[in-house]
């Protein structure tokens, strides 16, 4: 293998704290009010708030820490390495049609026999460190394109920045079309959260007053270049919109955050902003949440299920298994927190099996697992835009997202085929690589000069649909199959349904319509859709109500089993509408700690 | 080439760099800008211009490659072609790090060229003039679509690998593309028509809302 510097990150400095803080930190070493179980955006937002209100805090994150000055690797070029963007020979991700037609578990199967790692669609150079080897972290039931990055900071790390709030649409979704429940909490009562992960953290956006989407405390705009103006005033005839993406990325600078700078609009932020304009949990969240002296954070820390105390209804702390020794360690504290993710947070609990929960804690109800939902993708369509044929190279890719077109479906009428929505991302103009190149026939100077001429020209979109939440759309612990940690896995029992074919058949034939209007030349419809799981959205599988009988959690995303045990990731959500989900996350994590904070100082947590 | 003369900025570090972007320097925005990782690499792979290392392909076949990029992707006024931009060093690299089976197609594909070669024209692929190398690419770039011979085959897999290389490479990416971004920026600018002027870039008007 030739010495190739773009592989060989040094973690010296990331492994040696870890191993540092895993060796020191033990049951009894100190005392906590609360553990917090994960450090992506949920968790990285619970500890932060907690520290920030003077609650101590253990901090336990499944993988290790994280080097943000060498691990973000934003502007490497790709002939840093002849290999150009390939992993090393023995690591390989998944392709997509294998998540499909392969068996699962994914890691075993024969087609990976020679690899040493096997990693999900998301594994590439910049993230091979991160994301989890499917080997160690399998899988069983139905095809599921799950993607977890065990490190400090989780998918944060690496994450499409996309933040964009639900609005009443989604709080109030059945009300308007008669499917499932709707949320037991309105858009009032988020709407303040919102604002304030906006200030804390940095959104860039435009106010455009659309219920679809609603407006936030905005920082400088991801504005539209020459070729996405073309193509918006083309859709403005259809009364679509075309409007800058909402990033959660600081594009005027944040207060109070010594870690992070304003964006320089350089691109790339999904291999981590090395100056932190982007939201990246380390260093938004946790390290000003450790300056405070109030969290303690422990890496290596794989929870493996919640213990329960002297009480039927109350945890006393967690198990931990470490990643390394495999040595159990039972950490105890007054409440418990779990923002592992959705499907890790209800893997968790489906675990914490007791004479009184004999089903898992949480899961009274039946429903623990239930509801899984997350975005449809795949349908995608992409052209020229004549009016940049041929034009010289303009800089158009300087900005943390592409632009956005908002859901235009079932707002005000009623489409015939499907209820709720979808909304494309997508844009144009110069990018790094030509991708276009690929679709243009021909050789030599003809051919050269045509991706030349293609290249200010290409726009291209990709639509997210909503799943609807369905209850038989569900996860399961498999009775036979264990991780690397004797964890028992998750069986996945997921499909898209009926409505989602539908609106995948909408979505293809609207994204033509809107290319053709736009007069584009060379139109290319993508009609399939990816694998379940793809959105890396997933929500829903401890959703949250008023009603115990119908949910698993309240509406301060408390268990109804458990008095003192919380989740802070998208588990409690009900629906999703068609929203990248961080954005939300953000804004019910600091919502429940609060509630939380005020339970702890009734001296009722 | 732009970007080749970086190399005596390697003291540049990005310390000094973030400093600048810090303090609000307007000309921060013109720095050049590589990773200390990637200009090392960066100098050694684009700018020695040393004979290439092989691993797998033998001399031969590794000019009659060169060959073969060079009129996928040729020189032109603008910019250098495959063959200066070293992308047949990248595939002999990727043949080095996959399935013997990968390897075995290309070797078989370089052969198959020659052999056409031969049988049209009397001489090796990598021999032949520009006319006559271009005469075979007509012929096996027909289907490119749907291949139906072994030779149109492996020209698609042999331009896909060459776009690959290429746009990649500082050459395609610098000189060919003269793509602008991956620089730090005060401030993206876009389509100045979103700033409420005529666009100097585009000529898309200002519309009055």
């Amino acid at each position: 293998m030739q010495d190739d510097p773009t592989l060989n990150v040094n973690l010296t400095r990331a492994l040696g704290e870890s191993r540092r803080l895993a060796d020191s930190i033990k049951p009894g070493s100190d005392r906590w009010d609360v553990i917090v179980v994960g450090s992506g955006a949920a968790g990285g937002m619970a500890a932060f708030q907690l520290a920030m209100a003077g609650v101590k805090v253990l901090l336990l994150e499944a993988g290790r820490m994280i080097d943000v000055r060498t691990e973000y690797r934003t502007m490497e070029w790709p002939y840093a390495s002849n290999r150009r963007g390939r992993l090393p020979p023995g690591e390989r991700p998944i392709a997509v049609a294998e998540y499909s037609f392969l068996d699962r578990p994914y890691g075993s199967n024969p087609a990976f026999k020679k690899h040493t790692k096997v990693l999900s669609y998301a594994g590439n150079q910049f993230t091979r460190n991160w994301v989890v080897d499917e080997r160690q972290h399998p899988t069983t039931g139905t095809p599921y394109s799950w993607v977890r990055a065990r490190i400090l900071g989780g998918k944060t790390n690496f994450w499409g920045r996309g933040a964009l709030r639900y609005g009443p649409l989604q709080f109030g979704a059945a009300s308007r079309d008669g499917f499932d429940v709707d949320w037991p909490i309105s858009y009032d009562d988020v709407k303040p959260y919102y604002d304030k992960v906006d200030v804390l953290l940095g959104c860039s956006g435009t106010n455009e007053g659309l219920i679809q989407v609603p407006d936030g405390v905005f920082q400088r705009p991801s504005k539209l270049n020459c070729v996405e103006v073309a193509f918006k005033r083309a859709i403005a005839k259809m009364g679509r919109h075309y409007i800058p993406g909402r990033a959660g990325v600081t594009t005027d600078g944040v207060l109070n955050n010594k870690y992070r700078a304003r964006c320089a609009g350089r691109g790339r932020c999904g291999r981590g902003c090395d100056i932190q304009a982007a939201f990246h949990s380390p260093t938004a969240l946790i390290y000003p949440a450790r300056d405070s002296g109030n969290v303690t954070v422990r890496p290596y820390s794989i929870v493996s299920e919640v213990l329960l105390g002297e009480a039927s209804n109350r945890a006393s702390g967690v198990r931990v298994i470490d990643a390394n020794t495999n040595e159990v360690l039972d950490f105890k504290a007054p409440v418990v927190v779990l923002g592992a993710g959705t499907l890790d947070t209800t893997r968790i609990l489906l675990n914490s099996r007791s004479t009184w929960h004999p089903s898992g804690l949480g899961n009274s109800s039946g429903l623990l697992g239930c509801y899984l939902s997350e975005h449809l993708m795949g349908i995608r369509g992409s052209g020229y835009i004549p009016a940049r044929i041929g034009t010289e190279t303009t800089l158009d890719d300087g900005r943390p997202v592409s632009p956005y077109i908002p859901r235009f479906r079932n707002l005000t009428d009623r489409h015939p085929d499907f209820i709720r929505g979808y909304h494309f991302q997508g844009g144009g103009g110069c990018a790094e690589y030509p991708t276009m190149a690929h679709e243009i026939a021909g050789y030599g100077k003809a051919f050269k000069s045509s991706v030349r001429r293609h290249y200010p020209a290409l726009i291209s979109f990709g639509g997210f649909g909503e799943v609807l939440p369905r209850k038989e759309n569900r996860v399961t612990l498999d009775a036979a199959i264990k991780d690397a940690w004797g964890i028992p896995v998750l069986r996945f029992d997921y499909k898209f349904g009926d409505n989602e074919q539908k609106m995948a058949r909408d979505m293809a034939d609207s994204i033509e319509e809107m290319l053709a209007a736009a007069h584009a030349e060379d139109i290319k419809i993508e009609r399939e859709p990816l694998p379940p799981g793809w959105s890396i959205h997933e929500i829903g599988t401890a959703r949250m109500g008023d009603d115990p009988r119908t949910s698993v959690t309240d509406r301060f995303c408390r268990l109804h089993d458990a008095k003192n045990v919380y989740i802070a990731d998208a588990a409690p959500f009900v629906c999703g509408g068609t929203q990248n989900t961080t954005w939300s996350i953000l804004a019910l994590a600091w919502r429940t700690i609060d509630f939380l904070k005020e339970r702890l100082r009734a001296g009722d947590a | 080439m732009q970007r080749a003369a970086a190399s005596s900025r390697v003291e540049v570090s990005r310390r000094v760099a973030l400093k600048a972007i810090g303090a609000g320097i307007g000309a921060a925005a013109a720095l050049p800008w590589l990773s200390d990782a990637g200009l090392l690499a960066f100098a050694r792979v684009q700018e020695t211009n040393g004979p290439p290392q092989l691993k797998v392909l033998s001399p031969p076949q590794f000019e009659a490659l060169e060959v073969l990029v060079e009129a996928i992707i040729p020189a032109d006024d603008r910019s250098p072609g495959a063959k200066q931009a070293r992308v047949a060093d990248y595939v002999d690299l990727l043949l080095s790090e996959n399935d013997r089976e990968l390897t075995l197609q290309w070797i078989g594909g370089l052969a198959a060229l020659d052999a056409e070669a031969m049988l049209r024209f009397h001489a090796p692929f990598s021999r032949l003039g520009a006319d006559h190398v271009d005469a075979i690419l007509q012929s096996i770039s027909h289907n490119e679509k749907a291949p139906r011979t072994a030779l149109e085959a492996f020209f698609v897999m042999a331009k896909e690998a060459t776009i690959r290389g290429y746009y990649t490479s500082a050459t395609g990416i610098h000189e060919e593309l003269r793509y602008k971004g991956n620089q730090f920026l005060r401030e993206f600018v876009g389509c100045e028509t979103e700033d409420g002027r005529d666009c100097p870039h585009c000529g898309q008007k200002h519309l009055q809302p």
